[in-house]
């Protein structure tokens, strides 16, 4: 194995977690994250929390 | 004054708000961690990353349930209401996952997934477009047939209860599994160590394992 900090991969799987994974009280108001996508270097992850943001604000 | 939500934990361990100069939100039998919030410009690397530092220090001190980032009230009030509406459930996931750790397991392409061919590159022919449409899908049915290997691998090694394991297969380019397991603080040293015997056995991808962190993918949210 390889030191965690070795890889990019790492931060990509932290960012994933706090942005789509979690407990949600149904109706809050979600805040924008805008400048997330720079510490991100899977687009599709990008895409994924965008996703997220937007069936939550759908929920509102 | 607004507050971003920060875990939820129970009513007894609700003196760890004061010890992180945090504010407690009670219900009857939860207490939601909060943070007051001003959203001075939109969230970034900082505030996502001072989320997760917030979450781990209330995790390293009780059981809690985090909160995914960025979910905001207009005031203590508003975030009491929809703590209560929630509480029963809460409650029962805190007693089932609270005192339980996330193990983020991620096996990453070695070749990070360079080998795929990209339909970007323009086609000299309509042979060599269709030819390397074919050759793309091949590539990813094998990727996604090892992808899956893996997993066997992996579970076999981890022997964790199915409820308690969560895994995606190619979820990116350059990653074969993205795995979440939830296991005790004293198992960790012991699955660590397997983890790292098998991930020898594994050339093709390098394994990485995160953790302990709040059980950030097992907290449902509804």
């Amino acid at each position: 194995m390889r030191d965690a900090a070795t890889l990019d991969v790492p931060l990509v799987e932290l960012v994933d977690r706090l942005l789509n994974r979690g407990v949600v009280l149904t109706g809050e108001l979600t805040i924008s994250v805008a400048g997330v996508d720079l510490i991100y270097l899977g687009l599709s992850v990008v895409l994924t929390s965008v996703e997220t943001i937007r069936e939550a604000g759908a929920e509102i | 004054m607004t507050f971003l939500l920060r875990a939820i934990v129970a009513a007894e361990d609700g003196g760890v708000a004061a010890e992180l100069g945090l504010t407690a939100v009670p219900a009857s039998v939860v207490v939601a961690l909060a943070s007051p919030w001003e959203a001075a410009g939109p969230a970034g690397e900082a505030e996502l990353l001072d989320h997760h530092r917030v979450v781990q220090a209330v995790f390293g001190r009780v059981p809690c349930l985090p909160a995914r980032f960025g979910s905001v009230f207009a005031d203590a009030a508003a975030l009491r209401t929809r703590l209560a509406a929630r509480e029963k459930d809460l409650a029962a996931q805190l007693a089932r996952l609270g005192h339980r750790c996330e193990l983020a397991i991620t096996c990453a392409w070695r070749d990070s997934g360079a080998a795929l061919p990209t339909t970007s590159i323009p086609a000299m022919t309509g042979r060599d477009y269709l030819e390397r449409g074919v050759t793309r899908a091949r590539t990813q049915k094998e990727r996604q047939r090892r992808a899956d290997e893996i997993v066997a691998r992996l579970l076999g090694e981890l022997a964790v209860e199915p409820a308690f394991i969560r895994h995606r297969t190619c979820p990116r380019p350059a990653v074969a599994v993205s795995m979440s397991a939830l296991v005790t603080r004293d198992e960790i040293d012991e699955i660590n160590s397997r983890l790292e015997r098998l991930g020898a056995q594994l050339p093709d991808v390098t394994t990485v394992v995160q953790g302990p962190w709040a059980p950030y993918t097992f907290a449902v949210s509804e």
